[in-house]
């Protein structure tokens, strides 16, 4: 559906984002994730035509972004980091407006504009003024609008930003609503966000993708996929030096009685690890094997390169 | 031309519905109020005078004494206060971020460049509409020649047209809405004094250039009132070079 080869955006000397290449299946929910300054909303941008790439290319639905820009926009739906909104206008209204300009029939603009008021949860406030609105509802308008056309595509910059926790949930439910029917984009520093919506990760950082997986694809690349983390009571030095020497285990971390023991091989290295802290007389007081949360990958590997 | 009309629609409405255009409005119709009736003194007192010296008040010098003079003002207010319309146009939808809506709907630079001034024209048009009251009223009370009042308003709407399209260039190249009104000022008052630059000048194509895109000049047909092709064709080309420059600058966002 998406298909982005060499895609690089200079600013004067500075590489916004260096030669991306990374394609989105028809249907596919996919998380953007990088820290601030990385390129994700250039490469937005750079996808729904806002923008032109210094060079490579970009194919939505098979159509080149920049040959056939109509054809792209008219099956994107975008929203921005900021809310694009006109405060003088009143909900309904301003949806009506975003509907014809993304070229939607006029038959169709009152059925579109209900439906996307009822997802986004905006009935009673449809009938008010954009600007006397909380952040919060401003919001929920940003994303009705990106959705007012029925797009095939969806690219959500930050989408809940400024939300409280149960607008996030609702978001997040209308997400998986959305789902299937929908191509979706979306960046987001709320990593567990994309672990709760997204079906694959791009992670990108400097400009450049530094790792596009699955997560638990992710979670098991990192650090051989797997570590145990052990507290003890005394001779944590001690058991750290007999550590290294057992098999599979491919580093340890120690800080005071906290252990964090690398290796390969979960179960047998939870064993290992157990019995040679018992036979140590380390004094074991708790032991655990958390698995390599999105957090870690995306602080591994946004400081790794 | 869907999306022209669409952007038109939405952008006179905010404009018209706006606190601002009530007061700019308001401040025309004091100014020109005090002003009309000025004028009608004086051509009162000088019609009063000539029948005294045996001579009648001429239709034709109702139109040059008020009507002209009336158009004069007009025009004047409009160089200081269509910036402040002209000036949320674009500016605003930069400041906003609704620009990005624009500039990812299916449309191109042309249809929001020509909407938009067709929203300013359409605003401008309104505050004409209100000046056109006075002459209108006073048909109440004298007669006149109304073609010629027509001709007149035609000339005035040919550069007020010109004002909107300078105020509209001006607000694509900010997202400040203060230095838009400034820099449409700038222009406007631009628009009359590069005309009258090379009056006497020793350079001959200078001087011919001049004179052919002094503002004055064309204006002073309508004022007479005379149709000119050559003044229409003169606004027509003013006003598409500054909704050219507009929607080039636009165009420019994607390239940045």
């Amino acid at each position: 559906m998406i298909e982005i080869s060499n895609l690089t955006k200079n600013y004067g000397d500075r590489k916004a984002i260096d030669s991306l290449n990374f394609t989105v299946k028809k249907g596919e929910v996919v998380g953007f994730l990088g820290p601030n300054g990385a390129g994700k909303t250039t490469t937005m941008k750079i996808i729904t035509g806002f923008m032109a790439p210094t060079s490579g290319q970009v194919k939505v639905a098979g159509f080149d972004v920049f040959e056939n820009p109509y054809e792209v926009k008219r099956r994107i739906g975008y929203l921005p980091e900021t809310p694009p909104l006109y405060g003088d206008m009143v909900v309904t209204d301003f949806l009506e407006f975003v509907a014809k300009l993304k070229g939607v029939e006029d038959s169709r603009v009152n059925q579109l504009v209900a439906r996307a008021v009822e997802k986004t949860q905006l009935g009673d406030v449809r009938h008010r003024l954009i600007q006397n609105l909380s952040k919060g509802y401003r919001q929920r308008v940003g994303l009705a609008q990106a959705i007012v056309s029925d797009p095939e595509i969806l690219i959500l910059d930050e989408p809940t930003v400024g939300l409280d926790p149960r607008q996030v949930a609702e978001i997040r439910t209308l997400l998986q609503e959305l789902r299937g029917s929908h191509t979706i984009i979306l960046s987001t520093h709320i990593l567990p966000e994309v672990q709760a919506t997204c079906e694959r990760v791009i992670i990108i950082n400097r400009g450049r993708i530094v790792a596009e997986d699955t997560l638990s694809g992710l979670s098991n690349r990192l650090r051989g996929g797997s570590y145990v983390q052990l507290r003890v009571r005394r001779n944590s030095s001690e058991l750290a030096q007999a550590l290294k020497a057992v098999g599979g285990v491919t580093s340890v971390e120690i800080n005071g009685n906290n252990l964090k023991v690398h290796g390969t091989g979960t179960e047998e290295l939870i064993e290992a690890v157990s019995e040679l802290a018992v036979a140590k007389r380390a004094g074991l007081v708790e032991l655990s094997h958390p698995e390599a949360g999105l957090e870690d990958i995306f602080i591994e590997l946004t400081t790794q390169h | 031309m869907r999306a022209i009309l669409l952007i038109a629609r939405k952008d006179f409405k905010l404009i018209v519905t706006s606190p601002l255009f009530c007061f700019v409005a308001a401040l025309c119709t004091v100014v020109w109020s005090l002003m009309y009736l000025s004028f009608l003194r004086q051509f009162a007192a000088q019609g009063l005078m000539a029948n005294m010296q045996g001579g009648g008040a001429a239709a034709q010098s109702l139109m040059n004494s008020v009507f002209v003079q009336h158009i004069s003002v007009v025009n004047l207010v409009l160089i200081f206060t269509l910036p402040a319309i002209t000036m949320r146009l674009i500016a605003e939808e930069k400041k906003m971020r609704s620009y990005d809506l624009l500039l990812t709907s299916p449309i191109s630079s042309t249809d929001i460049a020509v909407g938009k001034f067709l929203a300013g024209l359409g605003a401008a048009t309104a505050l004409l509409l209100i000046s056109f009251i006075y002459p209108a009223g006073t048909s109440l009370i004298a007669k006149f020649h109304w073609p010629t009042l027509i001709i007149l308003y035609f000339g005035i709407f040919l550069i007020t047209a010109l004002y909107a399209a300078a105020g509209l260039f001006a607000s694509s190249l900010t997202d400040s809405a203060m230095l838009a009104v400034f820099m449409a000022v700038v222009f406007n008052l631009m628009i009359w004094f590069v005309g009258q630059s090379g009056a006497g000048s020793d350079v001959k194509w200078w001087a011919t250039l001049s004179e052919y895109i002094s503002v004055g000049n064309h204006l002073s047909n309508f004022l007479k009132g005379t149709l000119r092709v050559s003044s229409i064709v003169f606004f027509t080309s003013a006003v598409g070079f500054f909704v050219f420059l507009c929607q080039r600058v636009i165009e420019s966002a994607r390239w940045r």
